[in-house]
């Protein structure tokens, strides 16, 4: 957990100022791409200690949750253009514009919550439901941890 | 009521969901102060959004209507929540599948519901106006939701 804290206060730091959010593109800045493989350490760290699974449950776990983590980054990514979209409209954001950050919003939530439906299924075929339950009960935590330290550093639209 | 005094109303607020829940330090203060935010979720649109008088006739029905079939889900979410505190101490797999499905399906249906009403009220507003709205809405779930994981433990 406090690995993830520590990356976590990384990526605050990192769009602190709003003028140098604002100075970025729709694309991700190798920064931003590091700190995606960080958190993405930290959490396959953090779900490996807390779900406190026995050595054969792990070789069941791992694959799988590495390429739930591969899909997941493909959502990261995006949401990390979607906030440098914002950041770069930020001061003359047309209601066009925000109503198509909007859509792009929604996309990207769905597309996370589909993945995890779609990876508690593939890991309920492998491991007991309640290791499952309490996978998704972890991710979900993090999940909104991660979308709080977002929510900081992007102010709210104008 | 800014922002940072509804987190920090949020956060140390308890959630009475389930008897794990009542055991957690959810006193009468904090019930007093649930409703409070209850209350004041209406408060904190109405402060942020700053809605003209058309705007305002055009998005609060729709944002009732919402909140009406909102509160559906989040009741069926406090049944599925009462469920697992009931089992808690002897959840079996069969118990945890069930669980799971019902906590997912109700996360889709929230997610749905709330992109279908943002839609509309981005119809009704100017989009940044809209814009806008989902992020305090998206905020204040994530306060809530945040709060709500600390009362509930992991499944064993």
């Amino acid at each position: 957990m406090k690995n993830l804290l520590i990356t976590l206060a990384a990526i605050a730091s990192l769009g602190a100022a709003e003028g140098a959010l604002a100075q970025l593109s729709g694309n991700m800045t190798d920064q931003q791409q590091l700190l995606i493989a960080q958190i993405q350490s930290d959490k396959r760290a953090m779900m490996l200690s807390t779900l406190a699974l026995t050595d054969a449950e792990v070789a069941a776990f791992t694959p799988i949750y590495d390429q739930y983590q591969a899909e997941m980054k493909k959502v990261f990514t995006r949401s990390g253009e979607i906030m440098n979209k914002y950041a770069s409209n930020y001061d003359s954001m047309t209601d066009d514009a925000a109503k198509g950050i909007l859509d792009e919003f929604f996309e990207v939530r769905k597309d996370r919550a589909d993945l995890l439906r779609e990876y508690a299924k593939k890991l309920g075929r492998k491991l007991p439901a309640t290791k499952v339950l309490r996978f998704v009960q972890i991710e979900n935590k993090i999940t909104a941890l991660l979308d709080w330290e977002a929510a900081q550093v992007v102010p709210l639209s104008k | 009521m800014k922002l940072a005094t509804l987190a920090l109303a949020l956060i140390v607020t308890a959630f009475p969901v389930a008897s794990f829940a009542q055991d957690a330090t959810t006193s009468a203060d904090e019930q007093i102060l649930i409703k409070q935010i209850q209350t004041n979720r209406r408060g904190v649109y109405a402060e942020y959004l700053k809605l003209t008088d058309a705007e305002s006739k055009a998005f609060w029905p729709i944002y009732d209507e919402y909140e009406a079939k909102s509160k559906v889900l989040a009741d069926r979410y406090l049944a599925m929540v009462d469920k697992f505190a009931e089992k808690y101490d002897t959840l079996t797999d069969a118990d945890g599948s069930e669980i799971l499905k019902e906590r997912l399906k109700i996360e889709r249906k929230r997610l749905d519901l709330k992109e279908k009403y943002t839609n509309r009220i981005a119809k009704v507003l100017p989009g940044k106006k809209a814009l806008r709205y989902a992020q305090l809405e998206a905020r204040i779930e994530n306060l809530t939701q945040r709060n709500i994981y600390t009362l509930i433990p992991l499944a064993r």
